[in-house]
């Protein structure tokens, strides 16, 4: 939103001593955010007021002409102007040589061969207006080679914009007015009432029937006939220029101004056309074509105004074409008119037509100020019109009154938020100054809290102690630190287990961390023509479904980087929906050739029993998998076992898909369950008895034929034997696994006949299962 | 004699001299010292000898022995330690180093300070109910962040978190009164993309119960966080702000890191970054988490992880985090 200076300080006694471009700062942190101070009106110098004397076309040009001007000199001044307006007797505003225009020097400078003198300027040359259509067109009485400064001393002002979200709590403050009022209460000063003009109610009421008036609060209107003149006063067209609306006429700008104002929108009605004012519902289906000549759907929780069995206007958001103010209306009704936030809100919505008046009805306007800001629009028409008649009541249908709000503001609430206790004098004050009564109790202070606060903004104790610390100042409140409470974490935290996982992985095994997002890419399950159906995000075609394989939803990113690397390992601890539920996933990804697949698929593995081993010191088993999903290959597919529970799963992208990503490239995904993984508990390490004699390593190598590795494993198991300290696989070749045996004794040194013995024992075995050794 | 041994040593060292590989050495060796060389026949000679030429010659000849060897092994070392290596020892492999994704290192650096002042660190769901993510946190129901266009709902009746703050009431009815926790995690508003905004992003939120809290102490421990966070004092203000679930609601600016206040573009020449809004918990908030407002309140705050790790690293493209893009993540080394 932006203010104009000038005008707050038409509403502020005493404004001079305020600092008009520093207060803002301070109004920042006392009220809402500014996020800009801009001097305006100070972009041209040497403009005065000169009148048109002579004017002839110029003789090389179809739309110049060449004037003789009077610009206070005492002798004419000849200057070429190509505006189409210019006429003998016409004054306008006139940039003398030596002038500035937009920093810019204006030089005496022959155009199409003819000298001219300076220059005629538009409005929207001089950045007050954006009127570019002819030269600015003075009244008759300003005196020649008056600085156009000096005619007009509204033109110099300081534009501020204030950052409208930090407003949406505060309806009061979508005006110049209750800025001014929170001005003057940020510097102790004295705020002026408004001067308005009283409507006498001797005449008819008109005839406005609310049919919903939980949706209608508020609805006032006014007849006004014999308005002869329609120009809006230059002082408001300037200022509705550097707030950024369009002047058009003088009761279309009225109605703008004082939304400026008081932030109350309002609506001239051409009152020919007015019969009867009805405020209720659209039917489904119904159109209507808006002002800006757009034919509008509506459906049956529209609120409309409605002139006789016609829609008129959609409530609150925007009149109709057939509404119009015409040039040539000299009646009008007048609509000032309170609706219910959430309706607006929903209709401007749904319409996507959010205007100046839903954007303000959506934050609870004060149905107060409706007959305030109609009393104050008929004292600004009356003073351009001092033969225009009032001929209805101000008619006001007022359903259920809106009425002052009471707390009861404990002292020692206060005094608790504050953090000290407060002189009552101050916290008395404070409230005064934001129009808030105030009886002083012994316990608390009584506030009576101003309609204008109490539509929303201002219900419970703790929005009273939010006034009285911004008004305060926090900067002076004294920082505290809390006390001190040596309370110890029950548990760490899975936001820490998953860092220590991913800090390791990165670590030790160079993965890269990625994140992506809880959707699928819908692109790429096409290209990998994958199907999934899973809890959907509403509203949206593309990227709409949400993922329930996490390894899966990181293709795309396999995908979009295998563009730039041939092999690369990525993690991710992410959130997928299966079943309807959260669940925490961690997804490892080895991406590398196709003819490492071996190595790759081992070192998954491997990766996996080294964080069970090193993070819980617990030993995973793997075993095959029925695999869920068809895309990830049936033979590979593995669980992770911890105490026979499945943890997770290893899988390998079936060759079909990922030709797809790329060519010969072979991708193994990890996948585990962060939930179960978060309440596993560590494993007490007990310290091993060690034996002080010497221990003996045996190798075997073993042809498996027809056999996996797991079946040797399983044999293995069987074979027991005291000596055995441990044994573990040491090598592959071919069809050979190498098979190394420690063993030893807590006693003795072993002899070469217990060496024998076992050796014996462990052929034996294997002979038993089966099974031969190699070379 | 002594001649000709003085002559020996000095044609060993002439020969050691020309030697240039172990091999050299080793011959030079069998023929100075071994079996078959001078000295060796010298040594058997000696048993000819008369006693008194065994007396002067033995130990001459013997030290002369020694001394030979000495020199041959001296040369033996010598070139196994320069010239025994067989391999390029220039050759310089890049190390492969993993990476954490930068929004990881961020959060780790805070939810450590937050936990060093005794925040316990908890972590809640990306798919959440409308009761935790609006309606618990006091955010009436035809109030604009509930829109559609704002926010993900999802055809089971849930929704996708706007924000981190339910964990608010989640913490609180686990935990109850005093508490002190701090929740970090992924969050999402229905934006579209652009090098400013994203519909998926990080924050963290903290939130302080106990008994008799005031905004002083709020200002105080906001005040320590961001100074920790960004390892300098920074100034901190605090502007009015609204939100539902607070009540005096503030925005906390700080002091631009950038320009240090003197104004600069990241701070729209203001001097102020506008970085954790907060306030005093709102007593519907305390009730919704099943605390009593009339014997405990408290403050919350919330940090946007993505805007800082975006400050910390100067990324200027905030989809560059959620790219995958390991030209940019590997980068972010571990530290």
């Amino acid at each position: 939103m932006l203010l104009s200076c000038n005008r707050l300080k038409s509403y502020i006694k005493d404004s001079k001593t305020i600092d008009w471009l520093k207060i803002w700062d301070t109004f920042t942190i006392r009220t809402a955010e500014v996020e800009g101070v801009k001097v305006v009106g100070n972009g041209f110098d040497g403009v005065v007021v000169a009148e048109i004397k002579e004017c002839c076309e110029h003789p090389d040009s179809d739309h110049m002409h060449i004037l003789q001007v009077d610009c206070g000199t005492g002798e004419l001044v000849q200057v070429v102007c190509g505006a189409p307006n210019v006429r003998v007797g016409l004054k306008t505003a006139y940039v003398k040589v030596g002038g500035h225009i937009d920093s810019v020097e204006i030089k005496a400078r022959p155009l199409r061969g003819v000298l001219s003198n300076g220059m005629c300027c538009s409005g929207k040359e001089l950045g007050i207006s954006d009127n570019h259509d002819g030269i600015m067109e003075l009244p008759n009485d300003a005196q020649n080679g008056m600085s156009i400064k000096e005619l007009y001393p509204f033109i110099d002002d300081i534009i501020v914009e204030i950052d409208n979200k930090s407003l949406t709590n505060r309806p009061d403050l979508w005006g110049h007015y209750g800025i001014a009022r929170e001005i003057a209460a940020i510097t102790n000063h004295e705020l002026l009432p408004l001067e308005i003009e009283e409507v006498p109610n001797d005449k008819e009421n008109l005839d406005i029937v609310i049919k919903d008036p939980h949706l209608c609060l508020r609805y006032c209107g006014l007849k006004i006939e014999n308005i002869k003149n329609n120009t809006t006063p230059m002082e408001m067209q300037v200022f509705l220029y550097y707030v950024g609306m369009r002047s058009i006429n003088l009761l279309v700008d009225l109605t703008n101004y004082l939304m400026m104002e008081l932030g109350q929108p309002m609506h001239a009605f051409d009152a020919r056309v007015v019969k009867s004012i009805e405020v209720g519902l659209a039917n489904d289906n119904d159109t209507y074509t808006t002002l800006d000549g757009e034919e509008r759907k509506l459906t049956h929780d529209m609120l409309m105004i409605k002139n006789g069995d016609k829609y008129f206007g959609i409530a609150g958001v925007m009149g109709g074409l057939d509404s119009e103010i015409l040039p040539d209306t000299t009646s009008v009704f007048l609509e000032s008119a309170t609706f219910n936030a959430g309706s607006i809100r929903k209709t401007a919505v749904a319409l996507g037509l959010r205007t100046e008046a839903s954007s303000r009805y959506e934050k609870s306007l004060d149905p107060n100020m409706t007959i305030i800001a109609l009393k104050r629009l008929v004292y600004l028409l009356h003073q351009e019109n001092p033969n225009m008649k009032i001929v209805s009541n101000l008619t006001d249908i007022y359903p259920t009154k809106v009425t002052e709000g009471q707390i009861t503001l404990k002292k020692k609430t206060v005094n608790m938020y504050m953090g000290k206790t407060m002189d009552e004098e101050v916290i008395k004050d404070i409230l005064e100054r934001l129009e808030f009564k105030v009886r002083l109790e012994d316990e608390a202070y009584l506030v009576t809290v101003p309609t204008f606060r109490h539509t929303k903004d201002i219900s419970i104790e703790q929005d009273l102690i939010e006034e009285i610390a911004r008004i305060y100042g926090f900067e002076n409140l004294d920082p505290k630190p809390l006390k001190l409470d040596l309370v110890a974490d029950e548990k760490d935290s899975i936001f820490n287990q998953e860092y220590e996982l991913k800090h390791l992985l990165a670590v030790k095994y160079n993965f890269h961390e990625v994140h992506s997002y809880i959707w699928y890419d819908t692109e790429n399950l096409k290209m990998l023509n994958i199907t999934k159906d899973n809890v959907k995000v509403l509203g949206k075609q593309e990227n709409n479904i949400l993922r329930d394989d996490l390894s899966l939803s990181l293709m795309n990113i396999v995908y979009n980087n295998l563009k730039n690397y041939n092999k690369f390992k990525i993690m991710e601890i992410g959130t997928i929906i299966k079943n309807n539920q959260n669940k925490r996933v961690l997804s490892l990804i080895i991406v590398d050739e196709e003819k490492y697949l071996e190595n790759s698929y081992n070192e998954a593995k491997n990766i996996v029993k080294y964080l069970f081993k090193v993070l819980k010191n617990i030993d995973i088993e793997y075993k095959d998998n029925v695999n869920e999903y068809s895309y990830y290959n049936e033979s590979l597919g593995k669980v992770i076992l911890v105490n026979k529970e499945v943890i997770g799963e290893i899988n390998v992208l079936n060759k079909s898909y990922a030709s797809k990503l790329a060519k010969k490239k072979a991708i193994v995904c990890v996948d585990i369950d962060m939930d179960k993984y978060e309440v596993l508990n560590k494993n007490t390490i007990l310290a091993p008895e060690v034996s002080k004699y010497p221990v003996v390593t045996l190798d075997y190598t073993i042809i498996l034929n027809n056999k996996k590795y797991i079946d040797l494993q399983n044999i293995l198991k069987e074979f027991k034997n005291k000596l055995i300290l441990k044994w573990e696989l040491i090598g592959i070749f071919e069809n050979k696994y190498t098979i190394r045996y420690t063993i030893g004794s807590l006693n003795k040194t072993l002899e070469q006949n217990d060496i024998m013995k076992f050796k014996e024992k462990v052929l034996e075995h294997l002979k038993n299962n089966n099974l031969s050794l190699g070379e | 004699m002594e001649k000709e041994l003085e002559e020996l040593k000095i044609s060993l060292k002439k020969e050691l001299e020309k030697g240039k590989k172990e091999a050299d050495i080793l011959n030079i060796k069998s023929l100075y010292v071994g079996k078959k060389s001078r000295i060796s026949e010298l040594l058997t000679k000696l048993k000819d000898m008369s006693n008194e030429d065994k007396r002067k010659y033995g130990s001459l000849i013997n030290n002369t022995k020694k001394e030979l060897e000495e020199l041959v092994n001296e040369a033996l070392e010598k070139i196994s330690s320069v010239s025994n290596v067989s391999f390029d020892d220039t050759v310089d492999y890049d190390v492969e180093v993993g990476s954490l994704h930068p929004i990881t290192i961020v959060a780790k650096e805070v939810t450590d300070i937050l936990k060093r002042m005794g925040f316990t660190v908890v972590q809640g769901f990306e798919m959440e109910s409308e009761y935790y993510n609006f309606e618990a946190l006091n955010v009436p129901k035809d109030h604009p962040a509930r829109d559609m266009q704002d926010t993900y709902y999802l055809d089971n009746g849930m929704l996708l978190r706007t924000q981190t703050s339910g964990d608010q009431i989640h913490s609180m009815e686990k935990f109850g009164a005093p508490l002190r926790i701090c929740s970090p995690g992924r969050t999402f508003r229905n934006e579209d993309l652009d090098a400013n905004h994203e519909n998926t992003f990080f924050q963290i939120e903290g939130m302080v119960i106990d008994k008799g809290i005031s905004i002083e102490n709020l200002v105080y421990v906001m005040k320590e966080i961001l100074s920790e966070i960004f390892h300098q004092d920074v100034d901190v203000r605090l502007r009015p702000g609204f939100f539902p679930f607070t009540e005096p609601s503030y925005e906390l600016d700080c002091s631009c890191l950038i320009c240090g206040g003197k104004g600069c573009p990241t701070c729209k020449h203001s001097g102020w970054l506008e970085l954790a809004p907060g306030g005093m918990v709102h007593p519907n908030v305390l009730k919704a988490g099943g605390i009593d407002p009339e014997v405990y309140n408290g403050f919350a705050f919330g940090i946007g992880l993505t805007r800082l790790a975006m400050m910390k690293y100067k990324i200027n493209d905030i989809r560059v985090l959620n790219s995958g893009d390991l030209r940019y993540l590997s980068n972010f080394k571990i530290n």
